[in-house]
């Protein structure tokens, strides 16, 4: 319920929702239109349910020519949880330094 | 066999509770029946807001969980500002509501409200209990919750049907949380690249949150910041963490916050944040904030990273863990030699803060009182004005010294807050101090206060408005004191009086002599010093303003210090 309240506290509509059994967890399935903004704001929000284990943000594409939406995870974008801080030889000390 | 209610107080007993704040009610009956004797003592608050507000005043001065109790329906949504209250200041709460009687439950039974969903978004967990077998999980699991991490409010809603029936107990139970997949915490080679962008950096700032406190890791920031001797801020609950006399410190920053904090903020190249979520307050407008600092943020929570404005390196871990680590390595790098920009920050306050003066008397009251009160006292402030006066003037090294809502800004906490403090502080001196606005969404507590005889010193700043809202409408719309205007003020003297609870009064002229005069520095003296509750009330200006100030929107930089 959680889930659906970060979106609803924004106004957000939620046409799409599944849930489903996923080992002795249970995978939750969105569907929204946001923002980029958005979705970092709820991928936050959601990471931070004590009870949600993780947080995988996909990407709906319109492809050219397809009727249909095809989805694919956000690469290296995904706005949470971000990666800790590593080493200065590390990528995310890296790109801090750069 | 043991009732639901009585196992609900075993466990409490078993997390430690000892206090817990409330008001009774139909659905949670079989609880107050059950409290004699169960080794919890109960406060009786008049109204649940005050309650919650109490148990939060518990829970911020101990680090402790505070417990509120209230019965279904209005009681438990009169706790609702008060759980909010506690998520945006991560303060460690369990509020246990009586709910109707499981059969009745979406019937729109008397006094039926959705607890569990209209606490939903401000709850860091809840629960609506469906048997009483699984109490003592529950209860284990919210205590957990409330204090882990980040801490923050928990609700646990429980049917009267179960509080009355009777199981075997075998005794309460420990809770014990799974690892997520992406917990990831900084590993220790972060220092490195700290140290590295230290060495990079021309302008480097430190800035101070409440997460210091929650952390525990006070010495050892302390440490650190004197190893690091940069530029170093609060935020409104960052005060006290760092020691006010030193010279780097700069004070609080924000939206009323010093001079020189906001602008070392603004020009800063690299802002090093320990446990501050970098809120509207802090940073003014998001997209001018810092805008030439790279962010290396020190957090235990990762929903509070890159909210406002990205962050270069995240530093995600308990304060108590990240702070030695990079205090540890620190000591055998060489920074750079930043004595130039420390000079160049630190250089002396603006000294008009308030160039017309009004808010002056109000001032030197409060400067007068915080040097009279005795080291490790609290103060409590309320939402307005008279809290950002408060909070300037704060110079304690206390850092549970100054407790105040600061992410809801509710009106009415600081009076039942005060309650909790001073039950968790009996030989504490407590100073509550509130607005004319504030003080009357929770008067009713002064009757709390009589009842146990607690000594609190409580100070109404009476400029006879809703002053802040009355200074944005001087400031930004033209002076249209819409719905703002309090000026038929009870006699707040007589009310106090009328609960029994001495009080007295003094204008602006009594501020106004250096040093004051000797019959106005005895009454305040004896006014901090009596073991009796007293009141306070002072007549402010009613256009005394507080500056410096930010608008909302604003860059740091673009601070006003008086009407333009």
């Amino acid at each position: 319920m959680r889930i659906l309240t970060a979106a609803s506290r924004r106004g957000i509509e939620t046409p799409y929702v599944q849930a489903e059994p996923c080992g002795h967890e249970h995978k939750v399935t969105l569907r929204m239109e946001v923002n980029q903004r958005q979705l970092g704001q709820l991928s936050r929000d959601w990471y931070a349910i004590v009870d949600v284990m993780d947080v995988h943000p996909a990407i709906a594409m319109q492809a050219i020519g397809e009727q249909t939406r095809t989805a694919r995870t956000i690469p290296a974008t995904t706005p949470h949880p971000p990666a800790p801080a590593v080493s200065s030889s590390d990528p995310v000390g890296q790109q801090a330094l750069a | 066999m043991r009732k639901g209610s009585q196992i609900v107080l075993e466990c409490l007993r078993a997390e430690g509770v000892d206090l817990v704040f409330g008001y009774p009610g139909g659905a949670i009956m079989p609880l107050y029946d059950a409290l004699a004797g169960s080794g919890v003592r109960h406060i009786l608050t008049r109204h649940e807001q005050g309650a919650v507000f109490a148990a939060e005043g518990y829970a911020r001065v101990t680090g402790k969980v505070g417990v509120a109790m209230a019965t279904s329906g209005p009681g438990a949504t009169n706790l609702v500002t008060g759980i909010a209250d506690a998520k945006m200041d991560s303060v460690p709460l369990v509020c246990l509501t009586g709910q109707v009687r499981s059969a009745l439950i979406g019937s729109d039974a008397f006094q039926e409200t959705d607890v569990f969903g209209l606490t939903l978004s401000m709850t860091k967990w809840s629960r609506l209990v469906k048997s009483i077998q699984e109490i003592p999980e529950v209860i284990a699991e919210g205590f957990h919750w409330a204090q882990s991490g980040r801490p923050g409010p928990v609700v646990i809603d429980i049917p009267t049907d179960m509080l009355k029936a009777s199981i075997e107990f075998s005794g309460p139970v420990t809770f014990r949380a799974h690892a997520r997949p992406a917990d990831a915490k900084a590993e220790p080679a972060f220092t490195d690249t700290v140290i590295a962008l230290l060495q990079q950096a021309k302008k480097p700032v430190v800035l101070v949150g409440a997460g210091a406190k929650l952390s525990g890791a006070i010495p050892e920031l302390r440490q650190l910041l004197d190893q690091l001797n940069l530029p170093t801020f609060a935020t409104v609950h960052g005060l006290g963490a760092v020691e006010p006399e030193l010279p780097y410190y700069l004070g609080m920053v924000g939206m009323h916050g010093t001079r020189a904090a906001n602008m070392a903020l603004h020009e800063t190249d690299l802002l090093l944040v320990f446990g501050a979520r970098l809120d509207d307050r802090v940073t003014g407008d998001p997209s001018r904030f810092a805008p030439d600092a790279k962010i290396v943020h020190f957090e235990i929570d990762p929903g509070q990273l890159d909210r406002v404005r990205p962050c270069q390196l995240p530093v995600i871990g308990d304060l108590a863990e990240t702070v030695p680590a990079f205090q540890t390595e620190l000591r055998r790098a060489s920074l750079p030699d930043f004595s130039g920009w420390r000079a160049a920050a630190c250089g002396p306050e603006r000294a008009e803060l308030d160039p017309r003066g009004l808010a002056q008397p109000t001032i030197r009251l409060l400067d007068e009182l915080f040097s009279r009160l005795p080291e490790n006292s609290v103060i409590v402030a309320d939402v307005g004005q008279h809290q950002m006066w408060a909070a300037q003037r704060y110079h304690s090294s206390s850092p549970r010294g100054f407790i105040t809502s600061g992410g809801l800004g509710a009106m009415g906490f600081a009076l039942p807050a005060a309650i909790g403090i001073q039950l968790a502080k009996p030989e504490t001196t407590v100073l509550c101090v509130s607005g004319d606005g504030g003080i009357q969404m929770n008067i009713q507590e002064l009757a709390t206060i009589r009842r146990l005889g607690l000594p609190i010193k409580t100070v109404i700043i009476d400029n006879k408005y809703l002053g802040m809202v009355r200074q944005w409408q001087q400031l930004f719309y033209k002076r249209n004191y819409a719905e703002t205007d309090l000026s038929d003020n009870p006699d707040f003297v007589e009310i106090a009086k009328a609960y029994r609870i001495p009080g007295f009064r003094l204008n602006e002229d009594a501020m106004r002599e250096y040093p004051v005069a000797r019959e106005t520095g005895d009454q305040l003296d004896r006014f901090l010093t009596s073991t009796e509750p007293e009141l306070l009330v002072f007549d402010c200006h009613p256009e005394a303003n507080v500056y410096p100030m930010v608008p909302a929107g604003a860059a740091l930089s673009e601070m006003l210090f008086e009407e333009e």
